[in-house]
C-alpha cells in the first residue's frame, strides 16, 4: 500500500503511542566519540546547509518533526498537526514541556520568529523551501499556523531539526542573526547542550538534564572529533579512541577493513533523507552536447556497475533516473530510461555515427576535457573509469582536477565546461533535491549545486511546478513518472548510481542510527552497552 | 659599534621589520586575488546550494563588491591598529582564531625544535668524534634514511606501529577527549599525545642538523686555532668542549633560525595525521575555503614568527662567539 495523507496522520498517531511507552531500561552514562569530517565552519545551521555543522547542531536543536525510514513525519516538538483540506494551512500543536538551555520554554513565537524572520530570509534552502509560507499565525503559545499562498507538500519533510532548526527567539532575536554571537555557543532545546569548541580539535556537547524526551537522552556527553587525514580516521575507530562516523568520513575500502572487526558494525541505513547521487552532467549549450544523440551514447557507455564495484568498494546502487529509490517508500519513485542493457555499446557507437560524428583515423570521434568533482580520492577513480567507458566508443577524455572554488566557478558560473561529474543529494522532497538540477528557474550562474547543464524544457518546468503543489500522493507520482521519463529521454545528466554512504558504529553503542537522518540524527536514544 | 646596547639593538631590529612584513602583507593580499572562485561561491558550495541573492549579499558583506585597491587600503589601514579582520566563514574574529590556535603550534614547534637540535647536535658531535668508524657509518646512514622519507608515511607508520599494534600511545588528537583530565594530569596527558607528533616532525630537521654539526665540527678541527690550542698543552676532551663544540654551533643555529619558517609548513602535513589543532591546518582550510582575511591573518603571524625567531638566532650569536659584534 502506498501512504497517502489519510494514511499519515494515522501512522502519526501511532508514533505518538508509542513515544508515550515507557523505554526499556537502557545503560545512563557514557561518552560517544564522533568523527565528522571536514571540520565545521561553523555552528549556525540556521544560515549554512553545510553537511558538518548540522551533523553536530541537531543534536543541540530540535525540530517540529522527526521523520521514520519510511519517510513519514514523526511528533517531535510538535505533538500532531494538521493540514486543511485545500492544502494551504497546517497546523501545528506543541508540546508543554519544552525547555532551551537556559530554562526558557519554547513556544509559538520562537517558531513564528525562526520560521518568518531566520529561515525564510536567511537560510540558503530555507528561502526556497518556505517561499509559500506568507505568514506565522500564533493563536496561543502552544499552537503555529502556517498559512501558505499555495499547498506546499515538501515542506511537511523540511521540519527536522538538521533542515529547520528551532531557535529561542530571546537569544537570536536580539541583534543581526548573519554576524550572532552564538554563531558558534549556540542554544537550542535537544538533547546534548553546546559546552565547548576547541577550534580544529573537536566540539564538547554535555547531556541537557531538563530534555522533554522523558529519561533521555541515555549518553553523559558527545564529542565531535575533526580529523584531516583519512587514514587516522580509521586508525582512531580501529583503536576505539572513537565511535561513530559516517558521510565519506572513512574511506570506502577501510570500511570493509573495519566491519570485519568485532569491535565495530557498519550499517548503510540513515541517509534516505539525503540519497546522494552521483552524476555525469554534460553541457548542453555547447557542442557536442547540444546533442540529444550524443548525450544518451554518453549515458550508455556508463559501465555503472563497473564504478559502484571497483570505485565504491559496492556501496552504491545503479541509478534509475533523477530520483532516488529511496522515495520508493513513499511512492515519489520513477525509473526512467533503462541505459544499462547488454548491447549498450553498440547503441552507444551507433547513437554517434547517427549524431555526425564518424570515427577518425585515430580511432576517436571527437575530444572533451571531464571536470572532477573535487571531493577526493574516489572522484578522480571515477573519472578514470568513465575515461575508459568512453574510449570505447570512441570519445577521447581529458581529465582536469581543481580545488573545489575553481571547480565551482568554472562549472556554475563560468559554464566553461564539457562534462563534469557531479554529487547532488535528493534530500528529503524531490520538490527540494530534484527540481533545482533540471528547472529553467534553476539556471542561475554563480548560483552553485542547480541547473548547470542548462536542458530545460517547457514541458518538464510545467510537470515540476505542478509537482510542487499537488496535494496528492497518486497524482504527484503520475507526474514524476512523467517527468523522470522526459528527463532520462534527453538524458542532460547521466544519473550513476545511488550512493549508499556506510557509517562506521562502535559495538560498544547501541540505537546510534535510529532514523533516515543517520548521523543528522539527534543521539537521543543512543546509548552504551 | 659604540654606544650599543643589546635593548637598543633589538628594539632597532623590531623596527627595522615592520616594513618587511607590511611588505609580505601585500604581496600576499595581491597573489591570493590571482586565485579563481571567492568566500562567497565556497561557501554556497559548502552549503550545498544558494540563491543567487544569497550570494550577492554575502560578497556585499564581505566587501568583496569593491575594487581590489580599496579592499587593500582598507585591510592595512585596520592592520596597522592590530586588527585583523572577520572571518565570516567561521563567524569569529581572524585574531581570536589565531590566538587559540598558537599555542598548539608553538608547543608542538618548540618540543620539535629542542628535539631535533639537542639530538641532532649530539648525533653530529659524536659522528664527528667517532669520524671514520662504524659507529660514524650507522649515524651517517640513520641520518640519510630520516631526511629522505616523506613525514606523513612516517607519521602513519609510527601510528601503525606505537598506536595500533604496542598501544603506547593514542593515535591522534592532543588530549584524552572521553577522559578530559584536568590539572597536572592534562598536562601528562598532553605529552603523551605529543610524542609521536614530535618525532614525526623532528626527524627531518634532526638528520639536518647531524650532518650539518658532523660536517662543521670536522671543519673547525682542522683549522689553525685548534693546533694552537693543542700546542698550548689542551686534551683533545678541552679543545672539543670549549673551542671547537662553540664554534660549530654556528651554522647550526643559522640553519635552525631559517628553518623556523619551513617549519611551520612541515607542520601542516603532521597537523594533519595527527589531528593536531594548529596553525597550519588553519592554513589550509582557509587556503581552500578562499577564506583571505583568515589566511593573511596567519601569513602575518608567521612572518611575525620569523622575524623573532631570526631575532633571538642573532642573540644567540653573540653569546656563542663574542667577537660578533651586535650593531
Amino acid at each position: 500500500m502506498k501512504p497517502n495523507r489519510f494514511h499519515l496522520a494515522v501512522y502519526a498517531g501511532l508514533m505518538a503511542a508509542a513515544l508515550s511507552t515507557p523505554a526499556i531500561a537502557q545503560n545512563r552514562g557514557g561518552t560517544l566519540v564522533q568523527i565528522t569530517q571536514p571540520e565545521p565552519p561553523n555552528l549556525a545551521s540556521y544560515i549554512s546547509t553545510a553537511g558538518p555543522i548540522a551533523q553536530v547542531t541537531s543534536k543541540i536543536f530540535d525540530g517540529l518533526l522527526e521523520y521514520d525510514f519510511s519517510l513519514a513525519p514523526k511528533p517531535s516538538v510538535a505533538e500532531s498537526w494538521t493540514v486543511s483540506e485545500d492544502g494551504k494551512t497546517i497546523t501545528f500543536k506543541l508540546r508543554q514541556d519544552v525547555k532551551f538551555h537556559d530554562g526558557q520554554p519554547l513556544t509559538s513565537a520562537d517558531v513564528q520568529f525562526t520560521v518568518m524572520e531566520v529561515l525564510k530570509k536567511v537560510h540558503p534552502r530555507g528561502i526556497a523551501t518556505y517561499k509559500d509560507v506568507v505568514s506565522v499565525d500564533t493563536p496561543d503559545a502552544h499552537t503555529v499556523v502556517f498559512n501558505l499562498a499555495n499547498p506546499a507538500p515538501y515542506l511537511m519533510m523540511a521540519l527536522s531539526s538538521a533542515e529547520s532548526p528551532i531557535l529561542p527567539k530571546h537569544i537570536y532575536g536580539e541583534g543581526d542573526i548573519k554576524t550572532h554571537p552564538n554563531a558558534n555557543q549556540p542554544i537550542g532545546s535537544g538533547p546534548f547542550k553546546f559546552t565547548d569548541w576547541r577550534k580544529g580539535e573537536l566540539v564538547r556537547l554535555d547531556r541537557n538534564d531538563d530534555y522533554w524526551q522523558e529519561g533521555k537522552p541515555y549518553l553523559d556527553r558527545i564529542v565531535v572529533r575533526f580529523i584531516a587525514d583519512s587514514s587516522t580516521r580509521t586508525a582512531a575507530l580501529e583503536k576505539g579512541e572513537a565511535h561513530v562516523a559516517g558521510q565519506g568520513a572513512v574511506p570506502y575500502n577501510d570500511v570493509k577493513k573495519l566491519a570485519a572487526l568485532d569491535s565495530i558494525t557498519v550499517t548503510t541505513r540513515g541517509y534516505e533523507m539525503i540519497s546522494p547521487m552521483v552524476e555525469l552532467m554534460m553541457n548542453t549549450q555547447k557542442p557536442p552536447f547540444d546533442n540529444q544523440k550524443v548525450r544518451q551514447a554518453i549515458n550508455y557507455a556508463i559501465d555503472r556497475q563497473f564504478v559502484i564495484d571497483n570505485v565504491w568498494f559496492g556501496f552504491g546502487k545503479a541509478a534509475k533516473g533523477p530520483i532516488s529509490s529511496n522515495f520508493e517508500s513513499n511512492g515519489l519513485f520513477a525509473a526512467g530510461k533503462d541505459y544499462s542493457v547488454p548491447d549498450r555499446i553498440d547503441i552507444a557507437n551507433k547513437l554517434l555515427d547517427e549524431a555526425g560524428f564518424p570515427k577518425g583515423p585515430d580511432g576517436f570521434r571527437f575530444e572533451i576535457t571531464h571536470d572532477i568533482t573535487p571531493y577526493g580520492e574516489e572522484w578522480q577513480r571515477f573519472g578514470e573509469a568513465v575515461q575508459q567507458d568512453l574510449a570505447k566508443i570512441g570519445v577521447k577524455a581529458t581529465l582536469r582536477y581543481e580545488d573545489l572554488p575553481t571547480w565551482l566557478k568554472r562549472v556554475y558560473t563560468d559554464y566553461d565546461f564539457d562534462l563534469t561529474s557531479n554529487f547532488l543529494f535528493n534530500l528529503a522532497d524531490p520538490v527540494i533535491g530534484v527540481h533545482r538540477g533540471i528547472h529553467s528557474d534553476r539556471i542561475k550562474p554563480g548560483t552553485v549545486f542547480v541547473n548547470g547543464s542548462r536542458w530545460s524544457s517547457p514541458e518538464t518546468d510545467a510537470l515540476m511546478n505542478e509537482a510542487a503543489v499537488a496535494t496528492d500522493v497518486f497524482k504527484r507520482r503520475d507526474l514524476y513518472k512523467q517527468l523522470v521519463e522526459k528527463v532520462s529521454e534527453a538524458s542532460p545528466i547521466a544519473y550513476v548510481l545511488e550512493l549508499n554512504y556506510p557509517t562506521v558504529i562502535s559495538s560498544e553503542f547501541e540505537d546510534v542510527v535510529v532514523s533516515p537522518l543517520g548521523i543528522y540524527g539527534n543521539f537521543a536514544s543512543a546509548y552504551k552497552k | 659599534m659604540k654606544g650599543s646596547t643589546l635593548g637598543g639593538y633589538i628594539l632597532r631590529r623590531l623596527w627595522q621589520t615592520v616594513p618587511v612584513i607590511l611588505g609580505v602583507v601585500v604581496v600576499n593580499f595581491l597573489l591570493l586575488q590571482l586565485a579563481p572562485g571567492d568566500l562567497a561561491t565556497v561557501l554556497a558550495g559548502e552549503a550545498g546550494g544558494a540563491s543567487p541573492e544569497f550570494i550577492e549579499a554575502m560578497r556585499e558583506r564581505f566587501g568583496q563588491d569593491q575594487p581590489v585597491y580599496i579592499q587593500l587600503l582598507y585591510y592595512m589601514g585596520n592592520l596597522l591598529t592590530l586588527d585583523l579582520g572577520y572571518s565570516f566563514r567561521q563567524s569569529a574574529p581572524v585574531l581570536d582564531l589565531l590566538l587559540e590556535r598558537l599555542g598548539p603550534t608553538l608547543l608542538l614547534m618548540g618540543a620539535t625544535l629542542v628535539l631535533s637540535l639537542s639530538l641532532g647536535i649530539l648525533m653530529g658531535l659524536l659522528s664527528a668524534l667517532w669520524v671514520r668508524t662504524w659507529k660514524d657509518h650507522v649515524i651517517s646512514i640513520a641520518a640519510i634514511i630520516f631526511y629522505a622519507t616523506p613525514l606523513f608515511w612516517v607519521g602513519l607508520m609510527l601510528v601503525l606501529v606505537f598506536s595500533i599494534k604496542l598501544d603506547w600511545f593514542p593515535t591522534s588528537g592532543m588530549e584524552d577527549v572521553v577522559a578530559f583530565y584536568e590539572g597536572w594530569d592534562r598536562v601528562v596527558d598532553i605529552a603523551h599525545h605529543l610524542v609521536l607528533p614530535t618525532i614525526t616532525l623532528s626527524l627531518f630537521y634532526l638528520a639536518l642538523y647531524a650532518r650539518l654539526m658532523r660536517a662543521s665540527m670536522l671543519e673547525q678541527r682542522g683549522l689553525d686555532y685548534v693546533t694552537t690550542a693543542r700546542a698550548k698543552g689542551l686534551t683533545n676532551s678541552q679543545i672539543t668542549r670549549r673551542h671547537v663544540f662553540r664554534n660549530a654551533l654556528l651554522p647550526v643555529v643559522t640553519m635552525a633560525g631559517i628553518q623556523t619558517g619551513a617549519l611551520l609548513g612541515g607542520s601542516v602535513v603532521v597537523e594533519a595525521v595527527f589531528a593536531w589543532p594548529g596553525l597550519g591546518q588553519l592554513a589550509y582550510q582557509s587556503l581552500f575555503a578562499r577564506d583571505y582575511n583568515l589566511l593573511l591573518g596567519i601569513f602575518f603571524l608567521s612572518a611575525c614568527l620569523v622575524v623573532l625567531v631570526n631575532l633571538l638566532v642573532d642573540i644567540i650569536y653573540v653569546m656563542l662567539d663574542p667577537r660578533i659584534r651586535i650593531g
